[in-house]
């Protein structure tokens, strides 16, 4: 537990010690600001479903960013080596780079909770859905963490690392469109893997366990596929 | 006593290319060894193997006593290891560094506070432990990335080219770290440097195109010592027999003419006192002895009659 607390320090410590979390973090807020005001404007309706769709786009736009430096810096600079020589587990960088790039992702989430704040202050929101709705993003974003870090783990190539782990995003998010075009039972194969059709529920208001096994599986899943890149020596 | 290391047959296939190809060498406890190869002939892969940042594809390591594959973590707390290219963080200060890299080898509070002042005490960078890695020169990035290797005092330490990219005088300083390491820590350094391992190491293991092609004790030739004659008169059969006729002598080769009025003769024998009896034998038969001295048999010259029948696979590697 030292040891990962050690490796936290130091991997947080990178991510705000650089520009990387604070311009990530602004144009995060920057964004979500603009469509908060406009969807509040607009539809003067006190609710941020909308606020929870436009966020999940952001992070899988946003997490390839965040991920794509973490393990291939270190494997090109070969401090990786350092590490890894250095009485390390593998299951201890893994867990401390995901949890360094979930503080960001909670920065964010934590400092979006203005917007449900403004509601509060102005009208008299639902807070049952904007609950569901954070805990939906918090899972979200994990998921996303999770997979880009073993992307980052097999090159040494940051822009690879960020391009595929876009392409794999986007791809998981819009997959149940591809469902409706194929034959029982794939169609619900394709739509049980679509990280849209299990956040829905969560963005308005609705938990269900299956929706939360699914991205806790998806969590696990991504870290052990980080440790089995970096034991792959 | 068992060795601090062994490496048995060791090799690393990647792909269809054989890097290192069962490699087996041991070094005892105390002892300085060289590996010596030219670029590409697999030494930072040996060292990797040894430190389990490698798998091996077959073959087995161990350090002090633990396979470095089954007992990884328990292998990695007996040794510090200095890769090539001297991958640091230039974003963090030295001291940051050093307390960075003795916590995740379990210093903490005290004891890691007196150990990193420790190191950098021993490495003479205390002056610059404030400084961000990236402002040092080469040479004190060199020192800092040895510091790290030297926390928590592991008996044995991997170099992997510690002298790449200094100028003269921080190889200098750097020889004279490394011999006053050699006083407290068994070490395995890799060159592609034929002098500077012969400055360092007491034995040398030379490496070519991921194969062991032998491993050497340096300066260890006193036992059987080649001299080189020089006999007044052209070379002729009764010198030769002459020196055949002692005991000690084990090969004779005329080496040529000089000035046009002696023969050299190259002499291999054993004994300590093979030099006397070949010039008592000589006088006593009346040759004209100008010169004799013992020729060194150097590691310049091991690595090339080791190399001999492999140039064309050296020059293009």
């Amino acid at each position: 537990m030292r040891i990962l607390l050690t490796l936290l320090g130091k991997e947080t410590k990178a991510l705000f010690s650089s520009s990387i979390a604070y311009v990530v973090i602004a144009v995060f807020l920057l964004l979500m600001g603009y469509a908060f005001t406009a969807f509040l404007f607009l539809n003067r309706a006190a609710t941020l479903v909308h606020i929870f769709f436009q966020a999940a786009v952001l992070f899988l736009l946003i997490v390839p960013v965040l991920t794509m430096r973490q393990f291939a810096e270190e494997r090109k600079t070969g401090t990786l080596e350092l590490l890894l020589t250095a009485a390390v587990r593998e299951i201890n960088l893994v867990l401390a780079k995901f949890l360094a790039c979930m503080v960001v992702n909670a920065v964010m989430l934590v400092l979006s909770l203005t917007y449900a704040l403004v509601l509060q202050a102005y009208g008299k929101p639902d807070w049952g859905p904007i609950y569901s709705g954070y805990l939906g993003l918090a899972l979200f974003t994990a998921s996303l963490v999770a997979l880009g870090l073993p992307i980052s783990a097999l090159t040494t190539n940051q822009i690879v690392a960020a391009t595929i782990a876009l392409g794999l995003f986007l791809g998981l998010w819009m997959i149940d469109a591809l469902g409706s075009l194929l034959p029982y039972p794939f169609d619900n194969i394709v739509v049980s893997v679509s990280l849209l059709a299990h956040f829905t529920p969560f963005a308005t208001g609705a938990i269900y366990v299956s929706d939360v096994g699914f991205f806790v599986s998806f969590i696990l899943l991504g870290l052990f596929l980080g440790v089995r890149a970096l034991t792959r020596r | 006593m068992l060795p601090m290391l062994v490496a048995d047959r060791l090799s690393k296939r990647y792909g269809a290319r054989l890097a290192v190809d069962e490699v087996s060498f041991a070094v005892e406890a105390g002892e300085v060894m060289g590996l010596l190869g030219p670029n590409g002939s697999g030494k930072t892969t040996v060292l990797r193997l040894l430190t389990g940042y490698l798998h091996p594809s077959s073959g087995t390591a161990r350090i002090a006593g633990f396979d470095v594959v089954e007992a990884g973590l328990a292998v990695r707390r007996y040794v510090g290891y200095v890769p090539e290219d001297v991958p640091l963080y230039s974003h963090m200060r030295v001291d940051e560094f050093l307390v960075f890299m003795g916590r995740l080898k379990g210093l903490v509070g005290r004891p890691l506070r007196d150990e990193v002042a420790s190191v950098c005490h021993r490495l003479h960078l205390s002056d610059v432990r404030s400084t961000a890695i990236g402002k040092l020169s080469r040479g004190y990035r060199q020192r800092v990335a040895i510091a790290q290797a030297l926390l928590n005092n592991p008996p044995l330490l991997l170099l992997d080219e510690p002298t790449n990219g200094l100028d003269p005088r921080q190889i200098i300083e750097m020889r004279d770290l490394i011999r006053a390491l050699a006083a407290t820590h068994t070490i395995l350094v890799t060159s592609h440097i034929l002098s500077e391992i012969e400055k360092i190491a007491h034995r040398v293991a030379i490496l070519l195109d991921g194969r062991l092609r032998g491993v050497h004790t340096l300066g260890g030739h006193a036992a059987e010592p080649r001299l080189r004659l020089t006999i007044r008169g052209l070379p002729q059969a009764g010198v030769q027999a002459c020196l055949r006729t002692v005991p000690e002598v084990t090969d004779v080769t005329v080496v040529g003419v000089v000035n046009g009025e002696c023969a050299e003769y190259l002499v291999q024998g054993h004994g300590v006192h093979v030099a006397e009896s070949l010039v008592a034998t000589l006088v006593a038969h009346g040759f004209g002895v100008r010169e004799i001295r013992p020729e060194r048999a150097d590691l310049e010259t091991l690595f090339l009659q080791l190399t001999r029948t492999e140039a064309p696979a050296c020059a293009s590697s």
